[in-house]
């Protein structure tokens, strides 16, 4: 045994594994195709397309523009919650915190928060900022770990610790940071616009409106205003510019309109206490009936929700981590500069943007119509939105490869040369995708697909708020536990830094 | 100043620096040579920790943020001397009278890059000239050098040992140099083993004393092991 | 910097005065066309104001559940409500009247739907549903979900899980229309007025999708005017925009909800809706 030479590594092992863990899920999800015949709607959406409306939508500049002012407006609110947090991180109990924090969805932050300040705009930037906030915290301490330790050592001995901190360790990791913060930016503009579908007043209001209603004209114009304004990032968010805009965002967002402390109580101390505890505080009920019907709604939503809701987010998620992989692999050997011709990577990246701009939601829709509304339509959409993902991310990094002078542009070449220097980074970003994967299941669960999401949002539409706060606690306990048990996993597979996220940044 | 008694300092199971005594006085320019992996950087960071608030130390490691200008990793040498609020303020937007300051130092160690640039951008030698500016302009009595001009050719490295001289009471240098030590220094240190093998003033030593104490040729520029 | 321009956030929430808590704010979801939504409700605010010689502002929801948060909430004193809706705010808000109700709404109904591969036919029989695959609208609708999803227990005598092979949520009825034509689901629930429209328009292939059933008649969408506005807005408050959504007559306005006029109503018109959906467990 021991002479054996081995090549099966821990990459590869890592590999073998996620593919298990994708396929025994599949086993037990459920893939029906059923659609029979989509051909009309299918048509209509088509037409939609080639003749977008871009008049359709009123109020569209204003939409336009507050999208970017609430994502501008989270982003900000989570950089000031979670810059301190990533300070403490290595506290057991701020990384659960955090955890429970990040593993609710924004739609769902906003769906509480609603309760308490209605369609103020607050809503929206605390539905967004909070549980960034919570992924800052996490991204930055890790990055902060990364800091080398030399500087500090050398630095006069007196030196106050702040001034310690910020010259002997943050100088060293900030371009990093400020890395990060460009691309959660992306993705705040994603969940803004995903807000609009609960009723802020950004893209996603009239979007969602148009997709659900068939007006396909209007949906594909608001479609290609959202993938144009995301792709030009780079170009309008300008550094410089950033403090004007968060000025004009200040300036320009809806009336914060009256905070009122007592929808605040109630909506604690009366609407989120579960039936029976409800009953003997508010009520003459008695403490032992209070308590018994208690237990009867606590089994009831456990045995006939929570775990039925929890099982259908795993399975769900974990068949959409092992897809990732796959549609993550092929996208960055189509949109790579070094597997073609310099009009492919271009033509590839365009389909990047694009696939990682729709919200899955659009994605799961248009699916749904095409195979039928069992959990296919969601496994690809996850899939797809977070592989074109990972592969544009990989793109980027791949910038900075010289391959050696005998390299040609062909795939075996790209698989030695290329794709071996990134693979490190593609199976951490999987790793970190899966979170939000599991995260963004919650959209599926608005559509019908019987996630946990789907539990939450029935809770929310039957204003069952306790209903709602207990599924709620479930899908962030199942985060930690999750966030836990992969680091762990990939911890003892590959010794180095993924476990840490450090390869999610660069 | 310094009284090092029966010092013994280990990596993990390895003795590097076995029941060492040594002391220094102030005023003095003691220079401590010995071949690589004698334990002479184990002994000056140990040094180091002994003297903290009295001395400059400028490790070979040398510790610049790659990330940040010149100015703010030369800067750093002055953090203890000023409030975490005046630091943050330079972090943002350095203030006219430490820029001149720092531009003065630069130019006396013949540093002639622009302040603004990121040290990420400079050669090895500007590099290592930024670290020694760093470790002056922290203004001790004392300077702890680690090799601060192995990447330095020899006339730059005379020059530059000169302004280290003239700026410091008391000098501790580890040296790869032998008519450096020599020249400038009236005391030299040689480690063999984890142990003093010579402490005498270098009025009396000649170069061949000293071969022992060197990896190759006596008086070559570089060498980055230790 | 950053941190500055986030208090001056939060210190503004506060120093917001409360003198705007005197303009009369309402909202509406009409059950089809949501486009345009703001332009065509401000032209009824237009109408409101008018009337009432109060500002009157419309504020855009999403959802029938976020209606009713922002009726509980004090952010709106009327609403277009639909049935089930309007019976939830009610409980919550004690004391709010429903006042008027579409011309259509004292007799609405839903259509069951069926793909074409189907071998249900229409029939004023309740159909044998056993089996099938199935689509409501959205949750929270009386047309889409609540009275479709009664009479079928009613019927059957089973719970709806366990008469389908499989449930769906389209989310609208619009959806529910698409989702069976395409035959993602076989049979869905839709409100007969969609239904009708969209039929008039050519938007739905009749050679792949047909009513098989409709129910029974029930009362549907109604304002519903919050408890407290004779305290803010002045005693016969009440009165007044009751006269008013009555006298609408412009075929302008009414088209946006769309309805053919407004007539009476009051609560206890709805307490059918109350017990249904309290039979299927929708309300405790």
């Amino acid at each position: 045994m021991g002479d054996k030479v081995r090549f099966f590594g821990p990459w590869q092992r890592l590999t073998a594994q996620l593919w298990l863990l994708a396929l025994v899920a599949l086993l037990f999800a459920d893939i029906e195709v059923i659609s029979v015949d989509p051909w009309a709607e299918l048509s209509r959406l088509a037409l939609g397309v080639i003749s977008p409306d871009f008049f359709a939508t009123e109020f569209l500049l204003s939409a336009l523009w507050q999208t970017v002012n609430f994502a501008l407006l989270g982003v900000a609110f989570g950089i000031v919650l979670g810059g301190p947090l990533a300070l403490v991180y290595q506290h057991p109990f701020v990384a659960a915190s955090c955890a429970m924090v990040r593993g609710v969805h924004e739609l769902f932050w906003a769906l509480l928060f609603l309760q308490i300040f209605g369609l103020s705009p607050l809503t929206g930037i605390l539905a967004i900022g909070l549980p960034y906030g919570a992924t800052f915290a996490r991204v930055f301490h890790d990055i902060l770990a990364q800091s080398p330790s030399t500087t500090e050592r050398g630095l006069p001995f007196n030196t106050d610790p702040l001034s310690r901190y910020v010259y002997g360790r943050l100088g060293h990791v900030y371009p990093l940071m400020l890395a990060y913060i460009r691309y959660r930016f992306e993705c705040a503009l994603r969940s803004s616009a995903v807000l609009g579908f609960i009723g802020m007043p950004t893209l996603g209001f009239y979007l969602e409106t148009a997709f659900r209603q068939g007006q396909y004209s209007e949906g594909a114009a608001l479609l290609m205003l959202f993938i144009l304004l995301i792709g030009t990032i780079s170009l309008w968010a300008k550094k410089n510019l950033i403090p004007v805009y968060l000025l004009a965002a200040l300036w320009t967002i809806p009336d914060i309109g009256i905070i009122d402390g007592g929808l605040l109580w109630r909506f604690v101390f009366y609407d989120l206490l579960p039936p029976g505890i409800q009953g003997v505080i508010y009520t003459q009920m008695e403490l032992s009936d209070g308590l018994n019907q208690f237990y009867q709604w606590l089994a009831s939503i456990t045995i006939n929700q929570a775990l039925p809701g929890v099982f259908a987010t795993v399975i769900l998620a974990l068949s959409a981590l092992g897809l990732s992989h796959l549609v993550a692999l092929i996208a960055h050997l189509v949109a790579s500069q070094h597997s073609g011709s310099k009009y492919r990577a271009v033509a590839g990246q365009l389909g990047l943007l694009v696939l990682r701009s729709i919200p899955e939601y659009i994605l799961a829709f248009v699916l749904m119509l095409l195979i039928g509304p069992s959990m296919l339509p969601a496994i690809i959409a996850l899939a797809l939105h977070n592989g074109a993902l990972i592969a544009f991310l990989l793109v980027k990094q791949e910038q900075g490869i010289t391959p050696s002078a005998t390299y040609k542009k062909r795939a075996d070449f790209f698989a030695y040369e290329i794709l071996t220097r990134v693979y490190p980074n593609l199976m951490g970003l999987l790793f970190y995708r899966f979170e939000v994967m599991l995260r963004e299941t919650a959209i599926f669960g608005i559509l019908g697909v019987a996630t946990i999401g789907f539990y939450i949002d029935s809770a929310f539409a039957e204003i069952r708020y306790s209903n709602a706060l207990y599924l709620l606690a479930v899908t962030a306990l199942l985060n930690v536990v999750i966030d836990f048990s992969a680091r762990k996993l990939v911890a003892r597979q590959v010794e180095d830094s993924i476990a840490h996220g450090r390869s999610c940044i660069t | 100043m310094l009284r090092l008694e029966a010092l013994t300092l280990s990596y993990g199971d390895r003795k590097v620096i076995k029941d060492l005594s040594l002391s220094i006085e102030q005023g003095e320019k003691v220079a401590i040579v010995g071949a690589s992996g004698v334990g002479k950087s184990t002994l000056l960071a140990h040094i180091y920790t002994q003297l903290n608030s009295q001395a400059a130390y400028c490790a070979q490691s040398q510790g610049l943020v790659d990330a940040l200008s010149v100015f703010h990793n030369v800067y750093m040498g002055a953090l203890a001397r000023h409030h975490f609020g005046y630091n943050l303020l330079n972090l943002i937007r350095p203030q006219t009278h430490r820029i001149n300051e720092v531009s003065e130092l630069c130019s006396a160690l013949l540093l002639d890059v622009a302040l603004n640039k990121t040290v990420s951008e400079l050669s090895g030698g500007q590099r290592q000239r930024v670290a020694l500016a760093r470790a002056l302009y922290q203004q001790q009595s004392t300077f702890i050098g680690d090799e601060s001009f192995s990447s330095l050719d020899p006339v730059m490295a005379q020059q530059l040992i000169a302004q280290v001289l003239s700026r410091h009471p008391t000098v501790i240098m580890v040296l790869h140099d032998c008519q450096m030590a020599l020249n400038y220094f009236d005391r030299i240190v040689g480690l063999q083993d984890g142990e003093i093998a010579l402490d005498a003033p270098s009025q009396i030593l000649q170069p061949e004393h000293l071969i022992a104490f060197f990896d190759r040729k006596v008086g070559s520029v570089s060498d980055n092991g230790g | 910097m950053l941190f500055s321009r986030i208090s001056l956030l939060l210190l503004s929430f506060i120093l917001v005065p409360t003198v705007c808590a005197q303009t009369f704010t309402f909202t509406a979801i009409p059950d089809e066309n949501e486009s345009q939504l703001q332009t065509r409700f401000n032209k009824v605010a237009r109408y409101l104001e008018q009337e009432l010689g109060v500002d009157v502002k419309y504020v855009p929801v999403k959802s029938y559940a976020a209606a009713v948060t922002a009726f509980r909430n004090n952010q709106v004193q009327l609403a277009w409500f639909g049935g089930l809706s309007g019976v939830q705010a009610r409980r919550l808000v004690p004391g709010s009247d429903a006042i008027a109700q579409g011309y259509e709404d004292q007799f609405f109904k839903s259509f069951f739907i069926a793909h074409h591969s189907v071998e249900l036919v229409a029939s004023s029989n309740f159909p044998n549903l056993n089996g099938y695959t199935f689509t409501f609208g959205s949750k929270g609708s009386t047309s889409g979900r609540l009275m479709p999803q009664f009479f079928i227990e009613r019927n059957i005598g089973k719970q709806a899980k366990e008469i389908f092979s499989r449930i769906g949520f389209s989310g609208d009825h619009s959806r529910t229309i698409a989702q069976v034509e395409a035959g993602a689901y076989q049979i869905g629930a839709v409100n007969y007025k969609v239904w009708e429209s969209a039929v008039e328009k050519g938007l739905v292939d009749t050679s792949k999708v047909r009513v098989i059933w409709e129910t029974p008649a029930y009362p549907d969408y109604q304002w519903t005017v919050r408890h407290g506005v004779e305290q803010t807005f002045g005693s016969g408050f009440e009165a007044k925009l009751k006269a008013a959504l009555l006298n609408m007559k412009d075929p302008e306005l009414l088209a946006s909800f769309p309805r053919l006029s407004f007539v009476e109503a009051e609560n206890q018109d709805y307490e059918p809706i109350e017990s249904v959906a309290i039979a299927i467990g929708l309300l405790d």
